[in-house]
């Protein structure tokens, strides 16, 4: 006997109506990726937490969904850093202040800022995943007291490829934060550490016990960053990891970013490492 | 009002089907032109302009002055559009590529065939970028609005990478298999509807394979339904003899 | 509640009695030898004696295809496209399309309860009808007989000269009201019919089987004949992803947006921008699809997700079997217990 829960019409959802906000703010920080600002023109508030996702729309185009940069705040901004791509995403990149867009979500679980209180919190984050995890960066550093030490590791391809200028300049000199940055590819202008991501982590003096490491990258930095955590000596149950998937509908309904059992919309983009190990496809 | 943008239609190798079908438009026909200006059209009009905004090519690269026809296009249009199956992948004419070039030329042109130079018939992507591609043989006018409005409108077109199969159940066709039929539909790519197999008819494979075909696995099928190793090739070439892409087991 | 003979006869009359209090739906013929249903229009048209449709009747709670929102592109205003309840009577549905509905209730009322498939399902009446199984149908093997009345509001029962026509709820009864040309049934209601083809492991084994067999190499060997063309889904009354598309009208100045049912098995499923595809292997497209339909959803709602309705095996132009694969994976998993326990046995030696 199938158990369907019986649900009065009333509290039927309509799920896939976007609200409409505008681009209020716009900058270009590399040759294909670019920081929006925008306000639901409604006047309500996102209502986010780290690490969670919004499935941005354009009448014409269709949705896609894309991470929320930004820390939660209460002034009813939000903000989104958009990788050129394809088609879609090029278009957004014509947009400009006072363009608008619609906007559904926010979707999925992200870092849980309860579960890392008192922590010491170390961010790895590979080319665009410092997106989502800047959102988490932003919250901590906006409740400093919270939280036990903030290490920050961030690798890019190359100087150009480097996100959030302003903002790693001001990590860098902040004397409560613990900031390394590495690029795959050096060049003149660059006077910093050369290698991939991973080559950032062994140095580190970590407190094992009551480090918690947030985790996000390209598919194929994970296998190495986990091995590289593992011989460390962090434990599995102290990693969060954020997956990338196609999140279509962001209700858990139309499948296509499921993996194993998980919808990575429902119980992602966010998961705790034990629970991922389960998932056979994840990574 | 903003100026429309200037259209123009060219056609390389092939059989103009795909235009021919561009002027059956009769009840959309008034609605293009209120967004488009053609401003060059052989089958259509007489003038010629040097540029244009969007160009509409049909039919495959196949002679030495078709590649410097085509490169000529190219530099003169904003946007590139392929149309049909031999601008597209090459068609049916890329299935003289299986025989040699002079092989070819002397079954057509016979005594005379030093004449007329040849060269493998290839889509023309295979020399110059193409921006947009409507496939099929001909190429349907729903697909050609679509890519059309969606263009004008700035917006991103869909170009479905699935199989015929797929319009066909969400359609509730009766599959063509049961009818004895032998039907391409579960390896060439949609965006037709499934428009013969509607009627009851089989699907030739007109629009190209779907990205990543596992042409094994359809040759098999074909063989099932009563092919010989030799026919299901062919059925197989009709359309897609420059398909080299394959499935990821 | 009760129960009446109906004879073959008197069928016409009660569709007829029938499409009075609602708008009915019920099987009629397509093409050469294929059934669908269809509204009825003329009461002689319907076929309740059918193999099995090509569709489930989940196409009129979930359509194939669907506009959700029309919008203006000069001003971004845009609206969302009314539902409305089907209020139909679905007649001559069998079990497993029943329990197909049945299963997507819960998937779309599960988590988010989605507006437009629940306003759909509201106020509608379903007339069941058993089945003879062909070569195709394996029902019995997940639970669902051709008489399971789960889900119905009257039962016909076939038998030699007509049918048994059974009141499953008050509704059911309440339909009947008005429609005299019945005499009562006193009896066993029949239940049981013989099948051909057969699954060899109940849903409780199925969950062990299916949580050692991800890396059985069935994937692989059915992954040379499949073309990944996505029928197997498409056709299946228990699928329900979608996909969403949008168009722009001819005028430039409106378009809508669409969904229409997409399936796992395509390579795209899975494409992000950018273009990476999360099952790039076909054999990984069919484990997946199989695992959603005996483990991943059935895990936790305690059923299988297939509902033995033939519809992916008989439609597979490459004729695969998803009762081949399943009983194979069976097959594979007992050989293991017995090696293990030979090992045991071997051990306490």
């Amino acid at each position: 006997m199938i158990k369907t829960v019986n649900i009065k019409p009333e509290n039927f959802k309509e799920l896939y109506f976007p609200t409409l906000a505008e681009i209020t703010e716009v900058q270009q920080f590399t040759e294909k990726e670019k920081w929006y600002k925008l306000s639901l023109l409604d006047g309500s508030n996102l209502g986010h937490y780290p690490g969670q996702f919004v499935e941005v729309s354009i009448f014409g185009a269709g949705e896609a969904p894309i991470s929320i940069t930004s820390a939660p705040n209460s002034y009813g901004s939000f903000e989104l850093c958009i990788r050129e791509v394809g088609m879609f995403t090029e278009m957004i990149h014509k947009m400009k202040a006072g363009d608008k867009l619609g906007i559904r979500g926010p979707f999925g679980q992200g870092f849980d800022v309860n579960e890392l209180y008192g922590k010491d919190i170390l961010i790895i984050g590979g080319g665009i995943g410092i997106v989502p995890l800047r959102s988490l960066i932003n919250y901590i550093l906006d409740h400093r007291q919270d939280y036990g030490r903030l290490i920050i590791t961030y690798g890019a391809r190359n100087s150009k490829d480097l996100l959030f200028p302003e903002e790693l300049e001001l990590w860098q000199s902040n004397p409560d934060v613990e900031f390394h940055q590495t690029v795959d590819y050096g060049d003149e202008s660059w006077k910093g550490n050369v290698g991939v991501i991973t080559t950032l982590i062994p140095p580190l003096d970590l407190d094992l016990k009551n480090t918690i490491a947030c985790i996000t990258g390209p598919p194929i930095m994970y296998k190495f960053v986990l091995l590289t955590l593992q011989s460390k000596g962090l434990q599995d149950d102290n990693i969060y990891m954020s997956l990338e998937r196609r999140m279509k509908c962001g209700v858990g309904k139309c499948g296509h970013c499921q993996i194993n059992h998980s919808y990575v919309c429902q119980d992602g983009p966010v998961y705790h490492y034990p629970d991922l190990k389960l998932i056979r496809e994840a990574i | 009002m903003k100026s429309k943008p200037r259209v123009a239609v060219f056609d390389f190798t092939g059989c103009e089907g795909c235009e021919l079908n561009k002027l059956n438009f009769e009840n959309h026909l008034l609605d293009i032109l209120d967004h488009i200006d053609i401003v060059e059209w052989r089958e259509a009009m007489d003038d010629q302009v040097a540029e244009y905004d969007i160009a509409f090519v049909e039919g495959s690269i196949s002679t030495p002055d078709c590649v410097e026809r085509i490169f000529d296009i190219r530099n003169r249009t904003k946007v590139l559009i392929a149309l049909g199956a031999c601008a597209v992948n090459g068609g049916m004419n890329a299935m003289k590529n299986k025989q040699s070039l002079d092989t070819v030329r002397e079954i057509v042109y016979g005594e005379d065939k030093d004449l007329f130079p040849t060269l493998p018939a290839l889509p023309l992507s295979s020399y110059v970028t193409v921006d947009y591609e409507v496939h099929g043989c001909p190429m349907t006018q729903k697909e050609f609005l679509q890519l059309l409005t969606s263009i004008l409108a700035g917006k991103k077109p869909v170009k479905p990478d699935y199989a015929v199969c797929v319009e066909c159940k969400l359609d509730e066709n009766e599959c063509v298999y049961g009818k004895g039929m032998i039907c391409m539909g579960p390896i060439t790519r949609a965006g037709c509807d499934a428009l013969c197999p509607s009627f009851g008819q089989y699907c030739i494979g007109c629009r190209g394979l779907v990205p990543h075909p596992n042409k094994e696995a359809m040759i098999n099928i074909l063989i099932e339904n009563g092919l010989s190793i030799d026919d299901a090739e062919k059925r197989m070439d009709l359309y897609n003899s420059n398909e080299k892409d394959v499935v990821l087991i | 509640m009760n129960g009446y003979y109906l004879s073959q006869e008197n069928v016409k009359d009660f569709i007829s009695h029938l499409m009075k209090k609602k708008t009915v739906y019920a099987p009629h013929a397509k093409a050469d030898h294929s059934f669908v249903f269809e509204e009825v229009v003329d009461a002689d048209n319907v076929i309740l004696d059918y193999v099995r449709t090509l569709n489930s009747i989940k196409k009129y709670f979930m359509p194939s295809r669907e506009v959700m929102l029309r919008y203006n592109l000069d001003d971004n205003s845009y609206s969302i496209e009314d539902v409305e309840p089907v209020k139909g009577i679905f007649l001559g549905v069998h079990s497993y399309d029943m329990q197909a509905v049945l299963r997507l209730d819960h998937s779309f009322s599960h988590g988010n309860p989605e507006k437009n498939y629940l306003t759909r399902r509201l106020d509608n009446i379903f007339i069941g009808t058993s089945f003879t199984p062909d070569n195709f149908h394996f029902s019995s093997s997940v639970n669902i007989q051709p008489h399971k009345t789960e889900g119905f509001d009257l039962f016909m029962h076939k038998t030699d000269r007509g049918y048994v026509l059974e009141e499953v709820t008050k509704t059911g009864s309440d339909l009947m009201k008005g429609f005299d040309q019945l005499t009562k049934f006193h009896g066993e209601y029949p239940n049981s019919e013989h099948f051909k083809s057969h699954l060899y492991a109940p849903q409780e084994k199925l969950s062990k089987v299916f949580e050692e067999s991800y890396d059985n190499p069935v994937w692989h060997e059915i992954a040379q004949k499949c073309v990944g063309c996505g029928t197997c889904n498409l056709a299946c009354p228990t699928c329900y992803c979608f996909d969403v598309e949008d168009h722009v009208d001819l005028s430039l100045q409106s378009g809508s947006r669409e969904r229409r049912l997409d399936s796992c098995m395509l390579r795209g499923f899975t494409e992000v921008a950018g273009g990476e595809v999360f099952r790039d292997r076909l054999a990984d497209r069919i484990r997946h699809r199989v695992y959603r339909k005996f483990k991943y959803i059935s895990d936790s709602a305690g059923e299988p997700w297939c509902v033995g309705c033939g519809r992916c095996t008989i439609y597979c132009t490459a004729g695969i079997s998803i009762v081949d694969i399943v009983n194979r994976l069976v097959s594979d998993y007992d050989k293991k217990q017995i090696v293990q326990d030979s090992d045991m046995i071997a051990a306490w030696d």
